[in-house]
């Protein structure tokens, strides 16, 4: 009897996941042939962009950024009669199930023309794989994973963001000017954290032949004591110790770098160790002398281009532009400019305007390279520091993207994997 | 490996244990005289945390704040308790365990928006006190202070319970409704009276250990899951319902860990799991006598 039942059960569970394929499949078929445009150059429609992303939750207040930065891409495009942009948002709650099928709503009924967002890393890859299999383009301005356009890459998927290939290699560029020999590799144990790290050692051992790798701690995400860590790293006396760790653990491995009292005895390398989201929660508790990079600072670079967007995005939003703003406002502007180039409303001649398209931003000339899709864009480095009783960065220095952006036969190798 | 460097990682550990005791000294309370399996506990632990970071900062995060912290926290995590129990426990003692786990773990997604929705997303950190800061040389090796506060305030509770439960009328009453709750309602004592001030107890040390832990890390949401499993693990390691089960448990988890980060920092992150998983084989129902 007990048997039957479950026959029953599964039975009925089969048919309906079958019915669910079926209506999937139709649909899918009907998403990927949406409204063909005719070239008319005079007038063009508007362009729709469906922004999946994470708005409530720890990394809300990235996904906050990188949507008023799109906001004010969109609205200074408009200003200047250029394309018009039309956006959408959704909540994935940095789920990457949910992120992917936000993105299939989108695009089937919403009929968007583009996709972007999705802060979680994972988030992007899923619905990178569904831009590829619907050729929908897709923009991200969030996922930070070298994957995106490494290893993953194809034609449908853009980032506007350094990943953690460039941010490794920036970091190894960094450290290589110092004298330290002996390295402690430490980080949180996930996605994020590991890639980070290796892509600095990979980088570093190459740039510097004769560094030793002391040892390696990882930490769960959301650990709340670093002082075991710290003090087991500690008695090893590497010269210095690397970090790779994000959101809500950077600052308070941040609070005990300071509590401890290592960083007085030991140099400390983090990715956006000076960046305002780390040390604003901070308080006057930063640690001084922490080295770091980071792509974008509001009052770095220091030049016009730069104090423009700044006001601009002050006056809309009475707040300052931190890095993800940047992203976003890149990801409309290169979109805008794509739009402009192609003088069609066609996806594929978009794509292949935005392919190797070069435009002016805050922190200066950025290019979407041809063969990967990904940004290159500068980044700087420093170390934490009190200037005029505000904790910020200083001995800034500034490095180019050829410096710091992976080779592109490495990419093209990645992807005959 | 110098004795330096071991001692001071066996304080460091210690003092790690005894924010998981405070915590699960009021999960494992609960579970005793309630018989609830209070998922809930994580939550009450991080609205410690974010009031306390609410009245320090009231203070201009100075001195006075986190003392006042450390005392107006934990109460109105207790007051709150209460509000739980008064409302919305009571009504569900006498049914089976899942439905009980259900409302608890309601509590846990509600709490979750509501620190949201009062708070916000943006990461909130609270200061160490001054006297508090830095830290002390130990053998050589350095042990920060506020590490050695904690390795006071964890015995002050443990004692303070000892004293409450064995010396006091309502300790001991507590105590009889965990080992024979039918017994005691049978001498005509009133036990859901027990029941509301021992979920107000658990409620005020649950507010208290995100009180104490708010200075040294980051105040944000998701801390309530992180600190849940701990104290899952050590309640049942340690015996469900016995508070120096919990003890005990506390502080092998923070010692052991400790230890763990400094021998085989690589895999660091299944040292807690490593740790049950032997004491669980060697002692199936925990280091001391359960109250189940």
């Amino acid at each position: 009897m007990v048997r039957m039942v479950g026959k029953k059960k599964s039975l009925n569970l089969i048919r309906l996941g079958s019915l669910l394929l079926i209506t999937a499949l139709v649909a899918s078929g009907c998403g990927s042939s949406p409204n063909e445009s005719k070239d008319t150059k005079t007038e063009l429609k508007p362009t729709k962009v469906g922004i999946v992303d994470t708005y409530t939750g720890g990394a809300a207040v990235y996904a906050k950024d990188s949507l008023d930065g799109f906001k004010l891409a969109v609205k200074e495009i408009a200003d200047k009669g250029g394309p018009k942009i039309e956006f959408v948002t959704r909540d994935d709650e940095f789920k990457p199930d949910k992120s992917t099928s936000w993105a299939k709503e989108l695009v089937m009924r919403e009929q968007v023309d583009f996709l972007a967002g999705t802060t979680n890393s994972a988030g992007s890859l899923a619905v990178s794989q569904y831009a590829k299999e619907s050729k929908v383009p897709f923009i991200v301005w969030g996922g930070m994973s070298d994957k995106i356009t490494g290893a993953a890459g194809h034609r449908y998927v853009f980032s506007t963001l350094p990943n953690t290939a460039i941010i490794g290699k920036a970091g190894a560029v960094q450290l290589s000017k110092t004298t330290h020999q002996k390295i402690w590799l430490a980080g949180s144990d996930y996605e994020y954290g590991h890639s980070v790290i290796n892509n600095l050692w990979s980088n570093l051992t190459t740039i510097k032949p004769g560094v030793e790798k002391m040892g390696e701690s990882w930490w769960r995400v959301g650990e709340t004591d670093f002082t075991p860590y710290i003090n087991a790293i500690r008695s090893a006396k590497p010269d210095i110790l690397v970090v790779g760790t994000g959101g809500a653990d950077m600052v308070a491995f941040m609070k005990a770098v300071k509590a401890t009292g290592l960083i007085q005895e030991l140099p400390v390398w983090a990715h956006t160790s000076y960046d305002p989201a780390t040390l604003r929660p901070l308080g006057d508790q930063a640690p001084e002398g922490v080295m770091g990079t980071n792509p974008y600072l509001h009052n770095y670079p220091d030049t016009a281009d730069n104090k423009a967007f700044v006001e601009a995005f002050k006056k809309e939003y009475n707040r300052e532009p931190a890095a993800f703003a940047l992203y976003g406002y890149m990801g409309g502007k290169f979109l805008g400019a794509a739009i402009e180039k192609a003088g069609s409303n066609d996806k594929e001649k978009i794509i292949d305007a935005m392919e190797g398209l070069s435009i002016d931003t805050p922190v200066g000339k950025a290019t979407l390279r041809k063969e990967d899709h990904q940004v290159a864009i500068p980044m700087s480095y420093g170390v934490v520091a009190k200037v005029e009783g505000v904790f910020t960065a200083k001995d800034l220095h500034t490095l180019s993207p050829e410096d710091i952006m992976p080779s592109v036969d490495a990419i093209l190798k990645a992807r005959a994997k | 490996m110098d004795f330096a460097t071991l001692a001071s990682q066996f304080f460091i550990g210690l003092s790690r244990g005894m924010i998981f005791f405070i915590v699960a000294a009021g999960l494992t309370l609960i579970f005793g005289v309630l018989r609830i399996t209070n998922f809930a506990h994580g939550a009450l632990y991080m609205l410690g945390a974010f009031i306390a970071y609410s009245v320090s900062t009231l203070f201009g995060q100075g001195p006075y704040g986190f003392w006042l912290a450390l005392l107006v926290a934990p109460i109105a995590v207790m007051l709150v308790s209460l509000v739980i129990e008064r409302g919305l426990l009571r009504f569900i003692y006498n049914r089976n365990h899942l439905i009980q786990m259900l409302l608890t773990y309601s509590l846990v997604l509600i709490a979750g928006d509501l620190v949201k929705i009062i708070w916000g997303t943006e990461y909130k950190s609270m200061d160490i006190p001054g006297v508090l800061r830095g830290s002390f040389n130990l053998w050589g090796a350095s042990l920060p202070w506020y590490n050695a506060f904690l390795l006071i305030v964890g015995p002050i509770v443990a004692l303070g319970l000892w004293l409450f439960l064995s010396k006091t009328h309502l300790g001991k009453i507590c105590r009889a409704t965990a080992t024979d709750r039918e017994m005691v309602d049978v001498l005509g004592i009133n036990s859901t009276r027990v029941f509301a001030m021992v979920f107000a107890l658990g409620g005020w040390l649950a507010g208290l250990g995100g009180a104490l832990i708010a200075p040294t890390t980051t105040i944000s949401m998701g801390m309530d899951a992180s600190i849940i499993i701990y104290a899952f693990l050590i309640v049942v390691i340690g015996g469900l319902g016995n508070i120096w089960g919990a003890l005990i448990s506390s502080i092998i988890m923070g010692v052991g860990e400790a230890f763990g980060i400094l021998f085989i920092p690589s895999i660091a992150i299944i040292i807690p799991y490593m740790i049950a998983g032997v004491l669980l084989i060697v002692r199936p129902s925990g280091l001391l006598k359960s109250a189940w």
